[in-house]
């Protein structure tokens, strides 16, 4: 095709491509440099033995995994399958607590003058602003050892003298719904916002109570609001770190701990990369699940890129 | 649309709701008023030794450097990025290759952020160890810290130019003859909300983070919410650190609360010379 | 975009007011256990080098060895790891031989000190300061605490009150279960570490079971009342009897046997700046400085020559075990190789 002239569009093409390079290049590559090559670099190391010492070297191994599966030097241990399910149950409480508590606040949002709303939507998300640490620990104020509601905890016989809430699981549930309220509350408001009140209203005169009413007529309009919700709550909680280090105490291990454990105490980089992978995993099952629902229900409308 | 009866029991659920939402934070502000040991009564005492305390002024200095340096090259780099995917990118494409672009802008937002800070950790110190580069620090915090904000920023950016007519791109073109230029006068300007929402969300993240801050610093590059988690571990809530707290969810509603009104106020400015406009 | 220049000028002016490091100054990043150096012997090295010093803190050698993997070894100047861990770091090349013509206050420390088990010829460490570790608990709430281990691993015992147990590396927990159990503390046998690690797993789920919190941070949840026993540094409770902090507290080595160790100041082998973590090591090692160092954190000094400085309770019983006592104090054996290897992962299932 020697000597063949590009045509005007060819050329056209050209320089689109070029310009596109040239503005949305540097992010892009800065991203994939500073992310995807570390987090493969990562999920690589899985598949190495580790040494005496935890460092991983070669051979290539699958041992990684079957110490996830729970198999080491000391036969099999359920303990990795039961910090699994924990983090799965913590994750999930966490979620529909955040549910629960969203459905009354959105619509309690939408009944008040259109220009207040969005102030009191702000003071939903206000405390998310400020550092996860502290609005974290703040929880300990609340639940840890000789603060008024553990207190009231011990005269209700549900807790030992001077141990608190906190640290515990209860402590951790709490801490995940209240770190992760508002990304349930945002989606499900948008959602509630657009809601078709005639529907409501024909649905009145068909369904006598008003739970039916809203199941019937309100909660199908709000799912896809929820469904996001969903997502935003259970994923990042389910692999969450700073909760589980600071409300539960190292007696009832998160996935979040055990994978950074293999990092910060005596080290294991392999174990812990194949957690990460096995992590991931998990994330990704329920990403793709959620959006295969949200898709059949007719969708979420988000901005895609 | 909602009956009174149910609007008085929502009501009567949300409004405690948003109390037990302030609690937490209202109790650290209380207990960092506590007095000096061997006092009574409430006192200024935490914060006498928070105006006295070095490694504290150190640690904010570095947090602001890291919210601020991070937040304005991501900004750059994200309003290039969703710009450049709205105007340039083929429409319409098909095929794997075309979907390359986003599916590198949604994982940072995806990954969970201790995944994301571990792998960073073990890659700069790869990095470091072969290169003598990028030893864990400030450096590697604001590398990370760009990287997770990036996207949001991009996000920002791409909505707001998505929501423009297109026509607007046409007449820039032919206004300008330079790409450039019709990047920096016509572009940046009607762009412009969206990149100081990118830019303060970018703050924002920032601030929130820990995470991926605590596995990317080294030993001398402590920030607030590192030193506040690292007191916590080690000694335990102490009325210093509440101070610390408080200060920061103070500033933060603050701010908040006055660029919420600032923002409204102009709207309603808007829409009133908008509307004198008209008539 | 005014109301955000605001804040961003505001937050430039924030960050300028604060003391800004001394540019220019090397640098010296120290790595140690927390509250187990006085501030005043920082600065006055600090003024001694005209270099700054950046203290960084650590609760367990676990911590340290992971750190140092993790780029730590490129990072910091000074790591204090306990002795019977110098080997380990030895075998996983993280820390360097030490030049001993750079330390001549060297001859300052007592000779049953040098020249140690751990590490021939001391090539890799100098000892910083020694200890005990036993148990600390209150006798307002613990009124019959035994004399044994039975006072954290018999449910019997203490029934109610909340009482925690060191995360750390494992050796001092699985080698304390080890001795309850009969084994000795310096159990070695694969058999004998599991059956530790599960009396501590059965431990793990009593209702009063606090968490894995360890030492010094115990000590300090102990001040506050938060918990009534624990495992401790004597001198980590010396120091807060030293300060009042603690006056009710009450601390034993448990007759089964427990640990006696040393702490050592080593190099990392890339250390940036190992000539000043020399100078610093010969400058803990002086006789003024010593006395100073055990005179704050009340822990015995290995220094010889700083001994008749030492003050007030660094004379008392808690932190100079009586022959009866040094009969049942025993050194932890370093652990190498494999055998290291199958501790760690019965340490982590112990964790999980």
């Amino acid at each position: 095709m020697s000597g063949a002239l590009k045509t005007e569009q060819e050329i056209e093409a050209g320089r689109q491509r070029l310009r596109l390079w040239v503005t949305s290049g540097p992010g892009l590559v800065w991203i994939m440099l500073f992310l995807l090559i570390p987090s493969a670099v990562l999920l690589g190391i899985a598949f190495f033995s580790s040494d005496d010492y935890g460092a991983p070297v070669l051979p290539l191994s699958v041992q990684p995994f079957q110490q996830v599966a729970g198999y080491s030097l000391l036969g099999w241990d359920p303990g990795n399958i039961t910090i699994f399910l924990r983090s799965l149950g913590q994750a999930g409480t966490a979620t529909l607590v955040s549910a629960a508590l969203s459905y009354p606040l959105v619509f309690f949002i939408l009944s008040q003058r259109e220009d207040l709303r969005p102030l009191l939507l702000l003071f939903i998300v206000l405390p998310s602003w400020t550092n996860q640490v502290v609005r974290t620990y703040a929880w300990l104020e609340l639940l840890g050892p000789n603060a008024p509601v553990s207190w009231a905890a011990h005269l209700l016989h549900a807790v030992p003298p001077d141990l608190g809430l906190a640290p515990g699981s209860f402590a951790v549930t709490t801490g995940l719904a209240y770190n992760y309220l508002p990304y349930m509350i945002v989606p499900l408001y948008a959602s509630a916002e657009k809601l078709d009140w005639t529907l409501v209203e024909a649905g009145r005169d068909l369904y006598a109570s008003g739970l039916r009413l809203f199941w019937h007529a309100v909660f199908p309009q709000t799912l896809p609001g929820l469904l996001s919700g969903v997502i935003f709550v259970a994923i990042p909680a389910f692999g969450d770190y700073v909760v589980p280090q600071l409300l539960g105490g190292d007696k009832a291990l998160m996935i979040g701990s055990l994978i950074a454990n293999q990092f910060t105490e005596t080290p294991d980089w392999p174990y812990g990369a194949a957690l990460t992978i096995i992590m991931l995993v998990f994330t990704g099952m329920g990403l793709v699940g959620f959006r295969i629902l949200t898709r059949k229900l007719g969708g979420a409308e988000e901005v895609t890129i | 649309m909602i009956p009174r009866g149910v609007r008085y029991a929502l009501s009567g659920i949300s409004w405690p709701l948003y109390a037990l939402l302030y609690t937490p934070l209202a109790l650290v502000a209380y207990y960092s008023f506590a007095p000096a040991p061997n006092e009574a009564g409430h006192s200024l005492h935490a914060y006498n030794l928070l105006l006295h305390d070095g490694d504290v002024f150190s640690a904010l200095r570095r947090s602001l450097i890291l919210a601020i340096g991070s937040a304005i090259t991501s900004t750059a780099l994200g309003t290039l990025l969703g710009y450049g995917l709205c105007r340039f990118r083929t429409p319409n494409a098909k095929g794997v290759l075309a979907h390359i672009p986003s599916l590198i802008i949604y994982t940072p937002i995806i990954m969970p952020s201790l995944v994301f800070g571990i792998s960073e950790l073990i890659f700069f110190n790869l990095v470091h160890n072969a290169t003598g580069m990028l030893g864990a620090g400030l450096e590697t915090m604001i590398i990370a810290h760009i990287t997770f904000q990036v996207p949001y920023v991009a996000l920002t950016v791409y909505a707001r130019l998505a929501g423009l007519d297109r026509y607007l791109f046409d007449a820039a073109n032919d206004l300008y003859a330079n790409g450039l230029k019709s990047f920096l006068y016509l572009i940046i300007p009607l762009v412009q909300p969206a990149i100081i929402g990118g830019f303060m969300l970018g703050i924002t993240l920032s601030i929130d983070d820990f995470t991926i801050s605590f596995f990317t610093s080294g030993p001398g590059s402590v920030t607030l919410p590192i030193y506040i988690y690292g007191a916590i571990a080690r000694k335990g809530i102490s009325p210093e650190i509440n101070a610390i707290g408080t200060l920061m969810i103070g500033t933060i509603i603050l701010l908040a609360l006055i660029h919420f009104f600032i923002t409204r106020h102009r709207d309603r400015a808007g829409q009133f010379a908008a509307r004198g406009s008209i008539s | 975009m005014k109301f955000l220049s605001y804040i961003a000028a505001g937050a430039i002016a924030l960050g300028l007011a604060a003391p800004a490091a001394h540019a220019g100054q090397p640098t010296l990043n120290l790595f140690i256990w927390s509250d187990y150096i006085d501030p005043g012997l920082i600065k006055s090295f600090e003024a001694q080098c005209n270099c700054k010093v950046v203290e960084t803190d650590y609760e367990s050698n676990a911590e340290l060895e992971a750190k140092l993997r993790a780029g730590g070894d490129s990072q910091y100047d000074v790591v204090v790891p306990s002795s019977y861990y110098v080997p380990e770091l030895q075998d996983e090349g993280l820390i360097q031989t030490l030049d001993h013509s750079k330390l001549p206050n060297f001859t300052n420390l007592a000779t049953k000190f040098q020249n140690p088990d751990y590490d021939q010829n001391d090539a890799y460490s100098i000892p910083y300061q020694w200890g005990t570790t036993g148990i600390v608990y209150d006798p307002a709430k613990i009124k019959d605490p035994g004399t044994g281990w039975g006072l954290l691993f018999d449910p019997k015992m203490n029934p109610n009150y909340p009482f925690v147990i060191p995360k750390g590396e494992g050796r001092d927990q699985i080698g304390a279960a080890c001795a309850y159990l009969g084994y000795g503390f310096n159990c070695s046998e694969k058999s004998q570490w599991i059956a530790a690690a599960k009396l501590i797993e059965q431990t793990k789920k009593r209702s009063n079971f606090a968490g894995f919190v360890d030492e010094t941070p115990a000590r300090d949840q102990m001040k506050s009342g938060l918990i009534a026993a624990a495992m401790a540094y004597n001198g980590d409770i010396g120091q807060c009897y030293g300060d009042g902090s603690c006056k009710s507290l009450k601390f034993f080595l448990p007759k089964e046997g427990a640990e006696i160790w040393v702490d050592t100041m080593a190099i990392p082998t890339h250390a940036p700046h190992p000539e000043l973590a020399l100078q610093f090591i010969n400058f803990i090692l002086d006789a003024n400085n010593g006395a100073t160092l055990s005179n704050f954190n009340q822990y015995a000094s290995p220094n010889a020559a700083s001994q008749k400085q030492l003050s007030g309770i660094l004379a008392s019983k808690l932190l100079n075990p009586s022959p009866e006592e040094m009969q049942r104090l025993v050194f932890l054996a370093p652990l190498r190789g494999a055998q290291y290897k199958l501790f760690n992962q019965i340490w982590t299932s112990v964790l999980q």
